[in-house]
């Protein structure tokens, strides 16, 4: 080991994504990438005979703009899952956010206090799952069970079902006019997915998250804050979910109580159909973005063949079957 | 950890057995076990694949799954029930082993493969009965399997739950595929080292699992008297809640079947005496979380604890912030605890009296009591009922409860009222999710002099007293219909937007529409049904598709409330307001911006704030005896005299809420 790879060691200490012995265990990951990237591909080229339609710019755009909820929750689940752990909570705390969201923009009349609001709010219930987790030693799916359960009914407790109405004009499209929104909204998903991709792969903390979920005993031993690790990626989960829900409840001029049911499924499903490992240590962000896209294109796909409605949900689930067992045909 | 459960569980009994009214009864408490029996059986067959370190996430899906496929074996192919139950049991078997053959033999994660296979199964469901046939009319000894008693006190399936267990106990714990399931779960290598067949051993378990729920859905059959795709839904989280309860460990190799069914019991407990207390049912779902949470931290602390004593070095690599947040999780869990047994007693003082009266002079209680059930609690649509409801209980000085299921579920309709039959309240009205299954409890109910009314959805016309008809279904259809054809001019497509593709209401409506469309607009065509789930913004988006693949559609009719919104708001977006028009089934406040900016042309719904003050209004007067069976008419107090035909009180025409109108009414 010569003198340079140490010092290589030492300024990036748990491996870098280039050059290093370190790096090998990304290579099925690409593979798996690529795989979702030609169903993808197949799929679109299929589209592309059957419903010349679906590639109108107005379609794409409507597909992007419903699938950005999936989107932004799915990279906080990624961190999740990366460190070992698990968030099924992410749909309640969606609903959570975005009522908070609506009534604090109703009780203040200013959006960009609402915004401060949601992600706190957010950043806390993330914090609570995380404390419960890291500290507390309580397994993560139980303790997001428990939060998913207990959220999703003290929101129906508290609202009774009743929608939050009457929002001030300055709610919907953050009053921008609808184009700039849609700029925005996609501006900030897309900042939000390669800042993450590039700290995942570039920065201490980023790689911290990947050493925790390899071995936790290991990253414990190599001198990491493993609770510290684990009590971000539960905060950023908490966080991004209040982002999307934000993002999300301004296109409409009310916050219905009942937003979010199942987001779970389909975020978990997004991020595990991308690559990644559900124990932890292996995925990326890139095949995220991908599986979000493959599942949120199937939809309206569907629907574009002019399919039954009666058998999608079948049709999606043997979908994601069929990618999880391709995968382990190939190991 | 079982020593915790146990306190947690005595605790339970002894705050609900004082009170409670009738919670500790043996009646009730049997009643308790024959709810969870569906439950009891998935949840005890989950427990091996939990000690395998695996989870089943599929096991609800397949419960609806073998549900289907008996009642279409039965009635549909008419094959003798043997054979149906044969046919359920295989499928359920067969789900299993695709759970069990993907995971073992592929090693993919069991989390993400149970939940492709929750949405194949559920997706099959939904296909073969198109989401909309409900099997039911099965045969009366069929159906005493479900509803039955054993020497008038046992229910049927209680011994199906016990020799489940005791089975499931010998092979977890006294036989070497056991041994096997925690040698797995401790350590896969070590295993395979050890000569276990891992893969066989893990294919049992979820193909054990597979055939437990082809048993339950059996039993959700018999017990409920229908057979519908969306059965057992969400069974796989309350399952999983039960069996990590109870002390088996999600990361496997820990786990016992006596705890699994001690965590059944508490939850049982739990939602058996909150509802006996009045509380609602949103309460269950907080406390089961932090039960959850507090029950595992307790256990947490008492082995940190233990191994303090047992090193006896004082120094334990537990730090200060983990005691801390132990500590914190379980105050909070007992400050929430604390804050609902203070509202117990509360509830004990007004209710407790007025039980007690009534079941001392049940025909003329100092205090009228009528459980009011909707069919979803959240649902704004019934939200608006309750108000009607609550304003004629003051006027009239009775005491409404008013509880229903979360969202809808015909099981937990049944359990309700069961815990109302043991409460004696004076009079029950219930928004019926399940006509066959719902008749059999309140036929019970009746017997025991509780006064029965239904409303919204009817139940036998033998199971109740009277049923308050906002509107029947043809006038929903009708009027919706013509509509459309009015403001299409008689010719055209058009789309609907249904709720989910199960729901009962809906699927009647559409068909209803179809009728009238062959009758009455040949011109008129529906080209396109697309589900919206109730959330607006999957009817968003569902509108935006319609749009662009069927261009030619001029008129979304959005039949579900959260629809129209949606639906007007993807159309508004669109920029085609007035050009594809909206209309729908929904509530006025929701639709009032879009009913002002012409978006929506019109909104159909009989005024909901009445239809909850008639239906209080007449439950009361029937515990009274101030209504007969043989009345023609009765005093609906603001709304003046109101007909009765038969036995069914007829509220009126539905409103059609226009630009003009809207404003006028506020729910």
């Amino acid at each position: 080991m010569t003198l340079k790879s140490l010092d290589f060691a030492r300024s990036r200490p748990l491996g870098s994504a280039r050059g290093t012995p370190l790096a090998a265990p990304r290579i099925p990951e690409l593979h798996s990438e690529f795989a979702i990237a030609a169903a993808l591909a197949v799929l679109m080229a299929v589209l592309a005979i059957v419903s010349p339609a679906f590639f109108t710019p107005g379609n794409l755009r409507d597909v992007f703009v419903a699938n950005l909820p999936v989107l932004i929750v799915a990279t906080g689940a990624t961190l999740v899952i990366l460190t070992g752990e698990i968030d099924i909570s992410c749909g309640s705390m969606f609903a959570v956010c975005s009522v908070v969201a609506g009534v604090a923009a109703k009780a203040s009349d200013s959006v960009a206090f609402a915004m401060a609001a949601s992600l706190l709010t957010g950043a806390m219930l993330g914090a609570t799952n995380g404390a419960l987790v890291a500290y507390a030693g309580i397994p993560s799916i139980v303790v997001t069970l428990a939060s998913m359960v207990a959220l999703r009914d003290g929101l129906r407790w508290a609202t009774e079902g009743t929608w939050v109405t009457d929002l001030p004009t300055s709610f919907q499209w953050l009053g921008m006019p609808a184009t700039a929104y849609h700029a925005l909204a996609a501006i900030i998903a897309i900042i939000t997915l390669v800042a993450g991709a590039w700290v995942l792969r570039n920065l201490g903390a980023g790689r911290a998250v990947y050493a925790v979920g390899s071995n936790r005993s290991a990253a414990r031993l190599a001198g990491l804050r493993v609770d510290v690790v684990r009590l971000g990626v539960f905060v950023a989960a908490g966080l991004l979910t209040a982002l999307a829900a934000l993002l999300n409840s301004v296109r409409f001029t009310q916050v219905p109580s009942n937003t979010g049911i199942g987001l779970e499924m389909k975020v978990i499903a997004a991020v595990v159909v991308g690559g990644a490992a559900i124990t932890g240590g292996r995925g990326t962000l890139r095949g995220t973005a991908l599986g979000v896209l493959l599942l949120g294109v199937v939809g309206p796909a569907l629907t574009f063949f002019g399919s039954s409605p009666y058998w999608e949900r079948a049709l999606q689930g043997a979908i994601i079957l069929t990618a999880v067992s391709a995968k382990g045909w190939k190991r | 950890m079982k020593k915790v459960l146990f306190a947690v569980l005595v605790a339970e009994v002894a705050v609900f057995a004082a009170t409670a009214p009738n919670f500790l009864s043996a009646p009730n408490l049997f009643e308790v076990v024959r709810l969870s029996v569906e439950l009891g059986l998935i949840a005890i067959a989950l427990t091996p694949v939990l000690v395998t370190g695996g989870i089943d996430l599929s096991v609800g899906a397949l419960l609806g799954l073998s549900a289907v496929v008996f009642g279409m074996t039965h009635q549909d192919w008419h094959l003798p029930i043997a054979a149906a139950m044969a046919a359920a049991l295989m499928t359920g078997v067969l789900g299993g082993a695709l759970n069990g053959a993907v995971v073992a033999t592929l090693s993919a994660p069991p989390l993400i493969v149970t939940l492709g296979t929750l949405s194949l199964f559920r997706g099959i469901a939904e296909g073969i009965t198109h989401a909309a046939v409900n099997y039911s009319g099965f045969s009366p000894g069929f159906l005493a399997l479900g509803q039955g008693y054993i020497a008038n006190l046992v229910p049927m399936q209680v011994p199906v739950l016990i020799l489940t267990a005791v089975a499931f106990a010998f092979l977890l714990h006294r036989s070497v595929i056991g041994r096997a399931w925690y040698a797995i779960g401790l350590n896969v290598a070590g295993a395979r080292y050890a000569g276990i067949p891992v893969a066989r051993r893990n294919g049992i378990a979820y193909l054990l699992s597979g055939l437990m729920s082809g048993v339950a859905g059996i039993i959700y059959v018999a017990h409920l008297g229908q057979a519908r795709a969306d059965a057992g839904s969400g069974y796989e989280l309350d399952a999983i809640t039960a069996v990590v309860l109870g002390g088996t460990s999600v990361f496997g190799g820990v786990g016992s079947i006596g705890g699994t069914i001690l965590g059944l019991l508490v939850l049982a407990v739990l939602k058996n005496g909150l509802s006996l207390a009045a509380l609602p049912s949103e309460s269950i779902g907080i406390l089961t979380g932090t039960l959850l949470v507090a029950t595992i931290a307790v256990d947490r602390v008492r082995r940190l604890e233990r191994d303090v004593r047992a090193s006896n070095r004082g120094e334990l690599d537990v730090k200060n912030s983990q005691v801390a947040v132990i500590c914190a999780a379980i105050i909070a869990g007992a400050v929430l605890v604390a804050a609902t047994n203070v509202w117990l007693v509360r509830s004990l003082t007004t209710s407790g009296t007025a039980a007690a009266a009534a079941a001392t002079a049940p025909s003329h209680p100092e205090r009228i009591v009528v459980a009011m059930m909707p069919k979803a609690k959240g649902d704004p649509y019934f939200v608006s009922c309750r108000v009607g409801a609550e304003q004629a209980a003051r006027e009239l000085g009775a005491e409404l409860i008013w509880d229903g299921p979360t969202s809808l579920d015909a099981a937990r309709q049944n359990e309700l009222i069961e815990g109302w039959i043991t409460r004696r309240v004076s009079a029950i009205a219930v928004a019926v999710e399940n006509r066959a299954g719902i008749s059999t409890v309140l036929r019970k109910a009746r017997d025991r002099g509780i006064k029965v009314l239904t409303w919204d959805a009817d139940a036998e016309p033998d199971a109740r007293d009277f049923f308050i008809n906002q509107a029947t279904a043809e006038d929903i259809g009708n009027a919706l219909t013509d509509e459309a054809a009015r403001l299409l001019g008689g010719t055209g497509e058009f789309a609907v937007i249904t709720g989910a593709l199960t729901a009962a209401n809906q699927n009647e409506w559409i068909s209803l529409i179809r009728k009238r469309l062959a009758d009455k607009y040949p011109k008129l065509g529906l080209v396109m049904i697309r589900p919206s789930d109730d959330d607006r913004d999957k009817a968003f988006a569902e509108t935006q598709t319609i749009m662009r693949v069927a261009p030619r559609v001029k008129l979304v009719m959005a039949i579900s409330a959260p629809a129209v919104p949606g639906a007007a708001e993807a159309v508004r977006q669109a920029g085609r307001s007035g050009d594809v028009r909206v209309i729908g089934l929904s509530l006025p406040n929701i639709n009032k911006p879009y009913v002002h900016d012409g978006t929506v042309q019109t909104v159909v719904l009989w005024n909901t704030a009445d239809l909850g003050y008639l239906t209080m209004r007449a439950a009361v007067q029937v515990v009274q005896g101030s209504l007969q069976p043989d009345a023609t008419s009765m005093d609906g107090g603001r709304l003046g005299g109101v007909d009765i035909r038969g036995s069914e009180v007829i509220l009126g025409p539905p409103l059609r809420f226009t630009r003009d109108n809207i404003d006028r009414y506020d729910f």
